[in-house]
């Protein structure tokens, strides 16, 4: 059952349409049902009985990159996206998860599991893609251009507290599955600078997937076990700072979880607490005066706004201020940066000629500012941008890397 | 219901992909901006005039009702099948066709979007002025077809002022050119201009030839707050008045500057009665002089405060107050129903006033945005469309601003159309005379009424 504050939001619509052109699947596709005006008179219709919450509305409604555009343009200020989320959690009680999502989640949602599968993927990934053909596809991502897992976990290769004398500051780092298993350089970046800068890291080791990937596609409670042991191990007394690199679980940690309790009639208080001390990396660097510990590099670089750090969080200058920081650096902003990518974590692998659609658009305006560089603190972003560039030589980073790379 | 040899016959010139008949699709094609909402029978997307043509020649063989519809940002319900049949949507036929610098003109198919074409012919230091709120998303061709007005309109005009030829197709599927791509064209009765503002009765738009004119080098914005709405308005008089022509002149009323400080704090003073926006625009000297005489004018009519812009920056953000204003005031209820009642400009304030008026005497919530500089009126009315007796003096209220608009020799409908919003008060302004004339040329269009039926021209006939 949805929740009735989110339920009544269908009736804020004034059916405008001002959502529809900066909608990025809409401007692919250009018919009613596939916008958010188009699926927020949908649900009405379900809500009001006139229509089945059919087959295809269900993949309509996944038809969405959950990119937020919509709600942050809304003149009437529906909450959109949170309709949609709401939607798709009541429409998995139907319809169920496509097997390939289960057994991925399964794996998120546990600790025994993942790591053993990781052991195996590293031991045997090679092998499986030398066997199959070198042209295949995931969703939009040539294989080539997959990123190999980590030797080790990021969490393995660091003790659970790195300590300096005479502290600057004290954070709890939510390392998050990519970094973890996917972008260890992003992780060494982050604890690199922190530690130049006097800041004490504490990584929890038992930290689990932040879980926005199960919820979102609906499954939220199954998303739980992961939010509640997060809650316990982040909302410690001793530590008022959160700092995140992914901004996909900044966004679950500073909102989405608040949110999702609240409509499934649990507290949120605990969620609504760590909301408020997680700080994405970039926002807690500029506390810090960084020219001095920064030497130049000379290379261009432009900015990438990723959804869940620009909607959802509302961070749009502090990345680019600490890359304008960095001595040496050509900053080039790119047109469009905040239009999203075209991942939307699994929409691209279900809706590929979609996805493929919208990252033309975000390759075209990177190639235009002849960059070497695109900075984008998401790895969702990260892989979507780099598996759709060509054989050209940009490498996409996050903006911490670069900082990293400048360190005296 | 189309029969399943119907559906074939149009499958086979769109292909299956573009001919929708999806519950879920009809549903999302039953409604645009307006409240009413009619369910098609199936949706069609042609991408050429070759495929427009041959559904026309099939929907007029089988006398199927045919609407044709933009983006559906309409207020009006003029894109809705009010008697079934096919809704012809024009969004995937969405080429810049040409932009000719050298001629000054450009040819766009219908379903381009106005803030991108407009975008794309800036690129090139051009400008199309007409300039609706819904220009991020409303199409060239709905907006040809609506004779949509906008926030330039008291400088540079509407729609109808930029157009300068039309392709069509006609009901029967016959393909006709009107007008050229000539700057001055007497030839034969004026067709073009005919068929913009007829809200798809005639014919369907397939090409669309604009004017551009020279972009302008400098724009300059002035911000002006009044104590008394009495001399917000002398001030657009006697701008008006003096031959100054403001690019923009907009006015909002005090429930305008408390809904926006509510939402967006710009730093309003909430016990300003209203506060004018005006843009002046052209060459850098100009500009900056009239900027400082518009600036005099505002302070020697009472205006306890002027701002004026000092660089494209500076006018930006005085415009984001106008800019969101309509969402500021839209999100205070559920349903926000425009008004677009035009008066001309020297009755202004008493049209505000009456609106006030009519606002407390209905008991129903109103804020007036107003294009001042032409007398064009947006009340905002309040509501939720689920109260049935809130709904009823909503309707009285509106009743009320059109008899006044009557009174002093204004318009039903300054730039948002009649569609089916309007279409009771249409005998108040047009003779018995004038709408028999119309429907006549309606008949020699479209002799069998196939396109859009039910449209303001029907209105008493047959309901």
């Amino acid at each position: 059952m949805i929740a009735k504050k989110i339920r009544e939001e269908v009736y804020s619509c004034i059916k405008c349409g001002l959502c529809l052109t900066p909608c990025p699947v809409y401007k692919q596709l250009y018919f009613e049902a596939a916008s958010p005006r188009g699926k927020v008179q949908l649900i009405k219709n379900i809500f009001e009985g006139r229509l089945e919450p059919s087959e295809n509305f269900h993949r309509l409604l996944f038809t969405c990159l959950l990119c937020e555009t919509c709600t942050v343009n809304c003149p009437s200020g529906l909450k959109i996206d949170r309709l949609m989320k709401a939607m798709r959690a009541e429409l998995v009680e139907k319809f169920g998860l496509p097997w390939q999502k289960r057994v991925l989640f399964n794996l998120l949602v546990s600790n025994r599991l993942l790591p053993f599968f990781l052991f195996w993927g590293r031991i045997l990934g090679k092998t499986f893609f030398s066997l199959i053909s070198k042209s295949g596809k995931v969703g939009t991502i040539p294989y080539a251009k997959l990123p190999q897992l980590n030797p080790k976990s990021l969490r393995d290769q660091y003790p659970e507290v790195l300590t300096v004398a005479e502290p600057k500051g004290k954070v709890l780092y939510f390392t998050g599955c990519a970094t973890n298993y996917l972008f260890e350089e992003v992780g060494h970046a982050v604890i690199d600078v922190l530690q130049h800068l006097g800041v004490e890291v504490i990584i929890p080791r038992e930290q689990m997937c932040c879980a926005l990937p199960i919820f979102l596609a609906g499954a939220r409670k199954m998303a739980l076990k992961n939010i509640e042991k997060n809650l316990e191990l982040f909302n410690r007394e001793d530590v008022d700072t959160v700092i995140v690199d992914c901004a996909t679980c900044g966004a679950a940690l500073k909102k989405e979880y608040a949110h999702i309790l609240e409509e499934m009639g649990e507290s949120a208080e605990a969620a609504r607490a760590l909301g408020r001390k997680v700080l994405d990396i970039s926002q807690y660097l500029l506390r810090f005066e960084l020219e001095e510990f920064l030497q130049p590099i000379r290379v261009r670089v432009t900015y990438h706004d990723p959804c869940h750090l620009l909607r959802s969080q509302r961070v749009k200058e502090e990345p680019r201020s600490l890359l304008k920081r960095i001595p040496g650096m050509e900053f080039v902003e790119m047109a469009e940066a905040d239009v999203c990518c075209g991942g939307g974590g699994a929409f691209q692998w279900e809706h590929p000629d979609i996805a493929s659609g919208i990252s033309r658009g975000k390759i075209k305006s990177i190639r235009e500012t002849k960059a070497s560089f695109v900075a984008s603190g998401c790895p969702g972003c990260r892989l979507q941008i780099y598996g759709n560039l060509g054989d050209e030589p940009i490498r996409v980073v996050h903006p911490v890397e670069l900082l990293a790379k400048a360190l005296r | 219901m189309l029969s399943r040899e119907i559906r074939r016959e149009f499958a086979a010139i769109v292909g299956q992909e573009r001919l929708r008949t999806s519950q879920e699709d009809l549903l999302t094609y039953a409604y645009d901006a307006y409240v009413k909402e009619y369910i098609p029978d199936a949706v069609l997307f042609p991408k050429s005039t070759v495929e427009v043509s041959r559904l026309m020649k099939v929907a007029s063989a089988h006398q199927i009702p045919v609407t044709p519809r933009g983006a559906g940002s309409g207020l009006g319900g003029g894109s809705l099948a009010k008697r079934g049949g096919v809704v012809l949507c024009f969004t995937m036929m969405n080429q810049i066709l040409e932009i000719n610098t050298a001629n000054r003109y450009a040819i766009v198919e219908p379903g381009v979007v106005i803030s991108e074409f407009q975008k794309e012919v800036e690129k090139l230091n051009l400008f199309y002025p007409p300039d609706p709120g819904s220009a991020t998303v409303a199409t060239m061709g709905g907006s040809v077809s609506m004779n949509a007005g906008g926030l330039r309109g008291v400088k540079y005009g509407v729609t109808r002022d930029y157009l300068m030829g039309l392709e069509i197709v006609l009901p029967s599927g016959e393909v006709m050119n009107a007008g050229s791509i000539t700057a001055k064209d007497v030839t034969g009765y004026d067709l073009t201009r005919l068929i913009c503002g007829s809200e798809g009765t005639l014919a369907l738009v397939t090409k669309i030839i604009v004017r551009l004119l020279p972009k302008p080098k400098a724009r300059r914005t002035l911000q002006a707050i009044y104590d008394h709405i009495d001399d917000a308005g002398n001030t657009v008089a006697k701008i008006i008045a003096a031959g100054v022509i403001p690019a923009s002149l907009e006015l909002m009323d005090r429930m305008i500057i408390k809904a926006l400080e509510d939402f967006a704090h710009l730093g309003l003073p909430l016990d300003a009665e209203a506060v004018l926006l005006i843009d002046v625009d052209g060459d850098l000297e100009a500009v900056e002089k009239q900027a400082k005489m518009v600036a005099e004018f505002c302070k020697s009519q009472g205006a306890r405060d002027v701002r004026v812009s000092q660089s494209e920056k500076d006018n930006e953000q005085l415009w984001m107050a106008r800019r969101s204003a309509f969402g500021a005031v839209a999100r205070m209820r559920p349903t926000c129903v425009i008004e677009d009642a035009t008066v001309p400009v020297s009755y202004l304030t008493s049209a505000i006033k009456k609106v006030m008026e009519i606002s407390e005497g209905n008991r129903v919530q109103i804020a007036v945005l107003a294009h001042a500089g032409d007398g064009n009126l947006h009340p905002l009315v309040l509501c939720d469309q689920r109260d049935k007796e809130e709904m009823e003096r909503v309707e009285k209220a509106m009743d009320e601003i059109v008899d006044y608009a009557m009174s002093v020799g204004g318009t039903l409908s300054g730039e948002h159309g009649i569609g089916i919003a309007k279409a009771k008060y249409l005998p108040r302004q047009l003779s018995g005379t004038a709408l028999e004339m119309m429907r006549a040329i309606k008949k020699t269009f479209d002799p069998q009424g196939i396109l859009n039926p039910g449209s303001f021209l029907e209105h008493g006939r047959d309901r």
